[in-house]
């Protein structure tokens, strides 16, 4: 009894909007669904709808015109920012998914003392704002940092890059790995045990059980999870801002040139075009997997 | 169960991978505490940059909570019918809605502060309230609390829920808040522990839409480590975790109760 | 039974007549659900409306509960009460779900006191009803249980409790039994059965299983494909099935097709005296179907026989011993016989139809 719509009401085939809004039997009614959907509507439409269009429109006004939009590709600086940016994110990603399909997989079949101290410790960073996760990049390889304060009493010799593009890297893997294990551990629980006995009672060998039933098991979570982390990598700004790094990352460019130039046509192109590739990116994985009900979170970019 | 070198090996990665995110933790928390960074704990330990911290941004740390408990406030409002409407009439136009609903988590923060500048930066008294930011806050948590919501909605039969409600001759209100509401706890709670950490954690869009009279605690602590000396930043950091650590806490206990509808709320994350 | 007990069963209305005229049912996407038909319940009857899954019997008891509406043209009556546009909330009725829908923020005692609270009944009156409820549906003992905590059987005593609780003008049961074991299941049919009758009040009973439907229904509806197939009493229905379907629906499933000659069916080298069969008449001479269930053919002497058969499978039953043969019509045929006899597998038997055990129907 999917759609029982009501036909006394002389609507046959239901639009878009009536079928939102026709009554169906002890649900609301069209006017309680309406006031329980006023709150949301208003929120997203004046200060998410309007507002991106309004930008949007903006763009056109600029000097450049229509032709802002283009500038990413045009520009060198831009060009070779938007692909530092991809290349940083992808490299990231690849990184966590390895890690994290290794050590998630790990922590779902193994019970052993101290293994929720594990989980907890790893999910730990999952709401930090970039800048804090900036700041441990600092404490970690900064010019105080522990590994600075390693090498400096094995070899001599401090070594310190927490400024630089090494740096980056490994701030956007500390705010990526606990989205990520949290996404692989979810997908490993999930994952039939039965195949797996199945494979062996087959006589496949523990290497082809992996590559034959294990990964492509945990295959759409490392893909969704990992579309998340790349997005994140993409949109994040904090970690950037707190390292004060000279390499510029999109996010950075765009708010470099918002603030300090006060190009504001450039500035809401660039973020136009980086919403629209990350949101690609989660789209496309979302219709791929066909699952739409991992969230990413972005407190720690 | 055998353990094997794969599992000794595994297990070395695994504890690897949590002193990197525990380790500069530590770190500063220490440093925080200590009363020279430079000449590290034989210095000695003080709470003098705490109280440093505090004087200093005290306001913003105050700015920061209220924001969270406003911004829970209108995600309750807004989230927890939205969450309704959307499972309860899945179709076409619901799942557009939802799409929309969620773009503001994927578009950068960066580029939604700027639209939101843009549109409403002339508006004088709200641009340099805390409303402002609270504006950005609600866009970047909503899709969250409406999500966790939905999930234990979704898992719950709620039609059928409804039915034999209204079977019993409750009419919609009646439903809605001593059978709906009540059942989609689990969700409502993990939910609005996630808004109030994200809110407190908030940097990229708070940033583009602050002004020095409305700094939350992200904020102070970006200016912190740019402008004042390690210890400071390293305990405003402290501060920071203080504050959080145990919304997260209580998140991984409400994940790991292994009642499924926490357990869906927990994969959301 | 307690004197509260019955009380609480004279206190209950005594039923109200249910009458649907013209009711057809259209989804939203164009496919038709349910023919327009008329279907009236006399007060204080069990109307059990029985067919196999996707039959429309769920969208009728949908219906009359106010949780679907049929299209234009169609009308609904409790009594004299024109309830066509009413919403499930005002019709007063009592429900009982497939899978219970009991709330599981509240305890049993709660769940039952919904309906009353609803209805804004005093507190103590609402507590000695709840509790007269509980007693009946001897459950008393888990009045503060949560619902998560009690086991199927128990959630659908909790379900009825609820359901009768406010004191309905007529009870809904939609496949109540379904979700159960099938031990708990007979029990718990025999429990409603007795409830039903006690309570005096308008049931109506959806369910798949033809055997729930002759032990609880006053009268069965047999629906097929979105129409009514057969309204019965379950001796009608089980004696004189009015269409193949129903035959085979209520078990009968065995079918010959053979030629009918002045009451007599030609099998090849016999013909045998099918005039006493269930719902023969002149009408049925021609080409004719058969139906009958496994006690219409037995295992005879060659002498007596009217067929000679291949035995493919045997299985025993404890009180019978059921045996599939071939060889008689294109369908292998299930014919019971003594639990003691034995048959082999392959081996040639002999057998007879049992006249007055076969339906008739005209082939088409």
């Amino acid at each position: 009894m999917s759609m029982d719509l009501d036909l006394k009401e002389g609507r046959s085939r239901p639009s878009l909007l009536s079928s939102f809004l026709t009554p169906r039997a002890a649900a609301a009614s069209p006017a309680i669904l309406t006031v329980l959907l006023i709150p949301g509507l208003v929120i997203v439409a004046a200060f998410f709808l309007i507002p991106l269009a309004r930008v949007a429109v903006e763009v056109g006004n600029g000097p450049e015109g229509w032709g802002t939009y283009l500038l990413i590709l045009t520009n060198a600086r831009y060009l070779e920012s938007l692909i530092q940016t991809l290349a940083m994110s992808a490299g990231v990603t690849m990184m966590a998914l390895v890690l994290c399909a290794i050590v998630g997989l790990f922590l779902v079949r193994n019970r052993f003392a101290g293994r929720s101290i594990l989980i907890g410790t790893l999910t730990l960073p999952l709401s930090f704002p970039g800048t804090v996760v900036g700041f441990m990049v600092i404490m970690l390889a900064g010019r105080q940092g522990v590994i600075g304060g390693l090498t400096d009493a094995a070899f001599g010799a401090k070594l310190v890059f927490a400024y630089d593009i090494a740096g980056l890297f490994i701030g956007y893997l500390y705010f990526s790995i606990p989205r990520v294990i949290l996404a692989v551990m979810a997908s490993a629980e999930k994952l039939d045990l039965q195949l797996e006995e199945a494979a062996r009672s087959l006589g496949a060998s523990r290497f082809r059980v992996i590559c034959d039933v294990i990964l492509p098991g945990l295959m759409p979570g490392l893909i969704s999870s990992g579309a998340i982390c790349f997005a994140t990598a993409m949109g994040a700004f904090g970690t950037a801002f707190t390292l004060a790094t000279d390499i510029d990352v999109l996010p950075m460019v765009i708010y470099t040139e918002f603030t300090r130039n006060a190009n504001i046509p450039v500035a809401a192109a660039l973020s136009i075009v980086l919403g629209l590739i990350t949101w690609a990116c989660l789209a496309a994985v979302r219709s791929f997997t066909g699952e739409g009900k991992s969230l990413p979170v972005r407190g720690g970019a | 169960m055998r353990r094997t070198g794969v599992f000794y090996a595994q297990l070395g990665l695994t504890i690897l991978l949590c002193l990197f995110i525990v380790v500069p933790i530590v770190m500063s928390a220490l440093a925080g505490v200590t009363v020279n960074v430079f000449q590290g704990l034989s210095s000695g330990l003080t709470l003098r940059w705490i109280f440093e911290v505090w004087d200093l941004y005290a306001s913003s740390i105050f700015l920061s909570l209220w924001l969270a408990i406003a911004c829970l406030f209108v995600t309750l409002i807004a989230g927890v019918p939205l969450a309704y409407v959307l499972v309860r009439k899945p179709g076409r136009a619901t799942r557009l809605f939802e799409e929309l609903l969620t773009l503001p988590v994927a578009i950068p923060g960066l580029a939604l502060a700027l639209a939101l500048l843009i549109t409403y930066g002339g508006v004088s008294g709200y641009r340099s309230s805390w409303l402002f930011i609270l504006t950005g806050h609600v866009l970047f948590t909503l899709p969250f609390m409406v999500r966790s919501v939905a999930a234990v909605m979704s898992a719950m039969d709620m039609k059928t829920l409804e039915e034999g409600a209204a079977s019993l001759g409750a009419g919609f209100w009646r439903r809605f808040f001593t059978v709906i509401v009540p059942n989609a706890k689990p969700g409502i709670l993990a939910g609005a522990l996630m808004v109030v950490t994200l809110s407190v954690g908030e940097f990229n869009l708070t940033w583009m839409l602050h002004t020095p009279l409305t700094k939350t605690l992200p904020v102070g602590l970006a200016d912190a480590y740019a402008s004042m000396r390690l210890e400071i930043g390293s305990a405003y950091t402290l501060i920071f975790f203080v504050l959080i650590m145990p919304l997260l806490i209580v998140m991984q206990l409400l994940a790991n109760r292994g009642s499924k509808p926490a357990r869906a709320t927990a994969e959301d994350k | 039974m307690t004197t509260s007990q019955k009380q609480a069963a004279q206190a209950q209305d005594a039923g109200t007549a249910i009458a649907l005229t013209n009711c057809a049912k259209t989804f939203a996407d164009g496919t038709r659900a349910l023919m327009p038909f008329d279907l009236s319940i006399t007060a204080g009857e069990t109307l059990v409306l029985l067919g196999p899954s996707g039959c429309g019997k769920t969208t009728i008891l949908r219906m009359i509960a106010g949780l679907e509406f049929p299209d234009a043209g169609g009308a609904i009556h409790f009594g004299e009460d024109d309830v066509t546009r009413h919403s499930i909330e005002q019709r007063r009725v009592g429900m009982v779900f497939q899978s219970y829908a009991l709330f599981p923020n509240m305890t049993v005692a709660e769940n039952v006191a919904y309906g009353l609270k609803v209805q804004k009944v005093g507190k103590a009156e609402r507590d000695q009803r709840v509790r007269e409820m509980l007693e009946m549906m001897h459950i008393d003992m888990l009045a503060d249980r949560r619902v998560d905590q009690l086991s199927g059987g128990q959630r659908q005593r909790v379900a009825l409790a609820r359901a009768i609780a406010p004191r309905p003008r007529v009870l809904l049961l939609d496949e109540p039994l379904t979700a159960l074991d099938a031990k708990l299941r007979v029990r718990l049919r025999t429990e409603i059965n007795a409830l039903l009758r006690k309570l005096g009040i308008t049931a109506i009973y959806v369910t798949h299983d033809q055997e729930e439907a002759m032990a609880l229904g006053d009268r069965i509806v047999v629906m097929q494909k979105g129409e009514i197939a057969q309204i019965g009493t379950p001796q009608e229905i089980y004696r004189a099935p009015k269409t193949p379907f129903v035959a085979d629906f209520v078990g009968a499933s065995n079918c010959l097709k053979v030629d009918i000659e002045n009451g007599r069916a030609l099998l090849g080298r016999v013909d045998v005296d099918v005039s006493r069969a269930w719902n023969a008449n002149p009408a049925t001479d021609g080409l004719s179907e058969i139906y009958f269930r496994a006690d219409g053919l037995m295992l005879c002497a060659p002498h007596d026989a009217h067929f000679t058969a291949t035995v493919e499978a045997v299985s025993y039953l404890g009180e019978k011993l059921r045996v599939t043969v071939a060889g008689i019509g294109n369908d292998a045929v299930i014919v019971d016989t003594d639990p003691d006899s034995v048959v082999r597998l392959g081996e040639t038997v002999h057998c007879r139809l049992v006249p007055e055990k076969l339906t008739m129907f005209a082939a088409n």
